[in-house]
């Protein structure tokens, strides 16, 4: 949940949609249909690209997911509600109230070396995660799994015995608590096969074994990775990868601005290339006045949630909190995070995003999108502040025009009387300080795309009390034995219906204690060459779905 | 010395008119407010109005620019440039001459005292000074600026850093012509009467040391006031919001294609600055250095 989290996270905000002012329907110019064959070319910020599941945070439709394949997948269309779906095994079937899972493999599932996958090789992968050595990807199974919390990983030479495989196609999870999402956390990348007793070396991501369509043929930290077909890859059983191109080039160390100009010029090999990171503002605004490249470029309907985190820790009265709900200029926000509110996406007053079950639109502070900033200074003066507040520290990363958008907000505080000094940081020092036990600051801009489309992925992660330091994104240290007593409540619900009303009455009840201001819900543009096609965003997650694109003939 | 500053400036026009820059910049420093004031804005003050709504640029022709905003605005957020540009004139004229401060009083401390002590002290000073100019200091800076703890302001941060890397330069010069006036009669006189080595810095070496001193430290201005343009540029100069020129120009790079009025304003003052400093210090070195003839 980390990484990819904050990636989404990070990134989202710098989201910005495409097609321009001139055309308010997202999620355009996703090419033609595409053909078999051909060479796929993706331009990756990163100097790395992980290919091992256990470190992995990838979304269940992107890089990882063209080499390995999980025991679920996603199903995701535009316009359709995202599907979990079966991918090695089947969805899964619940018992003892939702807490054993039980999912049972396809026939005939081979690695690329010819040997078979068993559900021994899904409990070793599951297992390899726990070990230290290789940690850092989504960890939502790790506290649900019973023993999971003391478990070392498979190398230390125990097993996890919560995880059993009665037979080489059935494996079954058992659960410390009942768990309506489990299935989404089966598609999540621990739950990819590694052959049972492999994957101990520091470097399984430069070589690992492949079960999509796609292993990795050769990989030079900084420079590429290539992935040709993997032979034993099972088409017909795979219903969520189209497998279209003969190869799949991932170039490393691109600069996102570099990108753009290659991308916009498309000349060359550049042509079956796409762009794996956003487009920013300034690039977006000289794509106006290239038609051709205008075409290419692919927005999300919706995306992640930007919001401006209160630490209620150091900001302890809801009324001073509530005040920061009317303080805030989200029109000035999406201006500053994109150059319009089209592109930037719509302003939020909800925590869970649109397009999750359940979720409900409401508006607890409703306030012009310039905000209300008399009211504000009026909460503030009955709260006991009536010559505002100062000094509050500012903290947000430098990635992303972080810092412009934070400026946007500081403009807008200090007309309610709220004085504020931003504090900068590179990503890696504010992530750190965001996620340890003490922190700082008293605000700091965050955002946060959900790991699967259940409002658990938007809410948990941020406002239950386990998430504070430790690693956790609760960047609010909101914490409420009541919204945690909830959380667990409707985690356990299994019937999603049910599950997302009582999501919904917590995005409220948590809202009502105003730890963080919803600002918007970002949008995601990307920018393909000409000869890319099947190039679409859905309704979630806000990125390409990469397992369908391929060469148009 | 006036004197002889003013019959330079009469006779040498390019000094002329780097002095009138210098004057002029010192001037947009020490009223940027009271200038803003006039103009009507402040570089703090977001204004969606100034804006096209449809992408975020400025509305109008080369980045906006009307009788109400005289340099355009920036683009996404609507802030005045011509506010952004003359605050950053105090910034970078502040932080620029403050730090020359700091390097002129080591520097001069340091070279006098090697110039006339000599012995080991000469010989740790020279080494010192050979170490700090092949120093890659920039990288050093960076460094310090991302650990110094967010308490320390960083304009005094700036001031401090950039104003310790100045003083190999003003030592070296310092210690040469500390050697020469150390055979001088008069100085060889102070000394067999008595005096010592601080009397005789004071008294009979500083008075004599001005005129290169001054000119070392107007031609240091610029370089100094362009490492803290290189600083914010890089992100770890003045925090935001205060405007500085380096971080405009950082900005605009990316704007360039579409908007490259935010790029000339900031960098024609950066150049400005820098050009005058120049051409005003090489005619102080012509009017107050009688080994460097006239042009």
């Amino acid at each position: 949940m980390l990484h990819k989290r904050l990636l989404a996270v990070a990134l989202a905000a710098v989201a910005v949609t495409a097609c321009g002012a001139n055309d308010p329907k997202p999620g355009t110019g996703q090419g033609q249909q595409a053909a078999a064959g051909g060479t796929l070319y993706i331009l990756n910020q990163g100097q790395t690209q992980n290919f091992d599941p256990a470190k992995s945070q990838s979304l269940a439709i992107t890089s990882l997911g063209l080499v390995h394949r999980r025991l679920t997948g996603w199903l995701n269309a535009e316009g359709k509600q995202t599907e979990v779906v079966p991918d090695l095994a089947d969805t899964g079937k619940a018992s003892n109230d939702g807490k054993t899972w039980t999912f049972t493999l396809k026939d005939g599932q081979k690695f690329h070396d010819g040997s078979p996958i068993t559900s021994a090789d899904v409990k070793w992968g599951v297992e390899r995660t726990f070990a230290p050595a290789f940690s850092g990807g989504l960890g939502y199974h790790k506290q649900l799994l019973v023993g999971g919390a003391e478990y070392r990983g498979p190398f230390e030479g125990k097993e996890l015995d919560s995880v059993k495989t009665p037979d080489a196609k059935t494996i079954v999870f058992e659960l410390n608590r009942p768990y309506g999402d489990w299935p989404w956390i089966a598609s999540t990348p621990a739950f990819a096969p590694v052959p049972k007793g492999k994957g101990a070396e520091p470097d399984y991501s430069e070589h690992p074994f492949a079960s999509g369509p796609f292993q990795v043929a050769k990989y030079q930290k900084g420079v590429e990775a290539r992935l040709s077909r993997n032979p034993n890859w099972d088409k017909a059983s795979d219903t969520i990868r189209a497998g279209l191109p003969e190869q799949v080039v991932i170039q490393l160390g691109q600069e996102a601005s570099v990108v753009s100009q290659r991308l916009a010029a498309d000349s060359g090999d550049d042509k079956f290339a796409f762009g794996s990171s956003f487009v920013s503002p300034a690039q977006l605004a000289q794509l106006q006045n290239n038609a051709s490249a205008k075409q290419r470029v692919v927005t999300s309907k919706s995306g992640a949630l930007a919001f401006l985190a209160l630490n209620t820790q150091k900001l302890t009265n809801p009324k001073v909190r509530q005040a920061f709900q009317y303080a805030v200029d989200k029109a000035q926000y999406q201006i500053a995070s994109a150059g319009n509110a089209q592109l930037a996406g719509d302003t939020a007053s909800t925590l869970i995003t649109q397009g999750i079950v359940g979720r409900e639109q409401f508006n607890l502070y409703e306030a012009p999108p310039n905000g209300d900033q008399e009211k504000a200074k009026k909460l503030l003066a009955d709260a006991g502040f009536p010559n505002g507040l100062e000094n509050l520290d500012f903290l947000v990363s430098t990635d992303n025009n972080y810092p412009e958008k934070a400026q946007a907000l500081q403009a807008a505080l200090l007309k309610a009387g709220i004085k504020t000094n931003i504090r900068t940081l590179d990503d890696d020092a504010y992530r750190a300080e965001i996620t340890a036990a003490d922190a700082k600051y008293d605000l700091t801009l965050a955002s946060w795309q959900p790991d699967f489309p259940s409002a658990n992925a938007n809410i948990q992660p941020l406002f239950a009390t386990s998430e504070i330091g430790g690693g956790g994104y609760n960047s609010a240290r909101y914490s409420n034995p009541e919204v945690d007593e909830l959380i667990e409540e409707a985690q356990a619900t299994v019937d999603p219906a049910e599950a997302g009303k009582k999501w919904a009455a917590l995005d409220r009840k948590i809202l009502e204690d105003s730890p963080v201001v919803p600002l918007i819900y970002t949008r995601n543009s990307f920018l393909r060459g000409s000869k890319v096609g099947n190039f679409f965003i859905a309704d979630f997650p806000a990125y390409p779905n990469y397992l369908q694109v391929g060469i148009t003939p | 010395m006036p004197a002889a500053i003013l019959r330079m400036l009469r006779r040498d026009r390019w000094a002329l008119a780097g002095a009138v820059t210098v004057t002029v910049i010192g001037f947009v420093a020490v009223f940027a407010t009271l200038l803003t004031t006039i103009a009507g804005h402040d570089p703090y003050t977001y204004d969606s109005a100034a804006l096209d709504p449809a992408t975020g640029q400025p509305a109008g022709v080369l980045g906006g620019i009307s009788g109400d905003h005289w340099f355009g605005v920036e683009p996404l957020t609507g802030r005045d440039l011509f506010a952004i540009v003359v605050h950053g004139t105090r910034t970078s004229f502040f932080i620029g001459i403050a730090s020359t401060v700091v390097s002129v009083v080591l520097g001069v401390l340091v070279g006098a005292a090697a110039g006339y002590l000599g012995g080991w002290t000469d010989r740790i000073v020279t080494w010192a000074v050979d170490v700090f100019l092949g120093f890659p200091y920039l990288v050093f800076m960076i460094a310090i600026s991302m650990v110094a703890p967010p308490e320390i302001p960083k304009p005094l941060l700036l001031i401090v850093v950039i104003g310790f890397f100045g003083w190999p330069g003003i030592a070296r010069i310092v210690r040469a012509q500390t050697l020469t006036l150390k055979q001088r009669n008069f100085v060889a006189a102070a000394r067999t009467l008595g005096a010592g080595p601080w009397h005789v810095f004071r008294t009979e070496l500083l008075p004599n040391l001005w005129a290169p001193i001054i000119v070392v430290a107007t031609l240091s201005v610029p370089s100094r006031i362009g490492l803290e343009a290189a600083l914010s540029f890089l992100g770890v100069g003045v925090p935001v919001p205060t405007p500085s020129w380096g971080r405009s120009i950082s900005e605009a790079i990316q704007w360039v294609g579409t908007d490259p009025m935010l790029l000339i304003f900031p960098g024609l003052a950066l150049f400005l600055t820098t050009w005058g400093f120049n051409v005003f210090g090489d005619g102080l070195r012509d009017a107050l250095d009688p080994k460097s003839g006239v042009r």
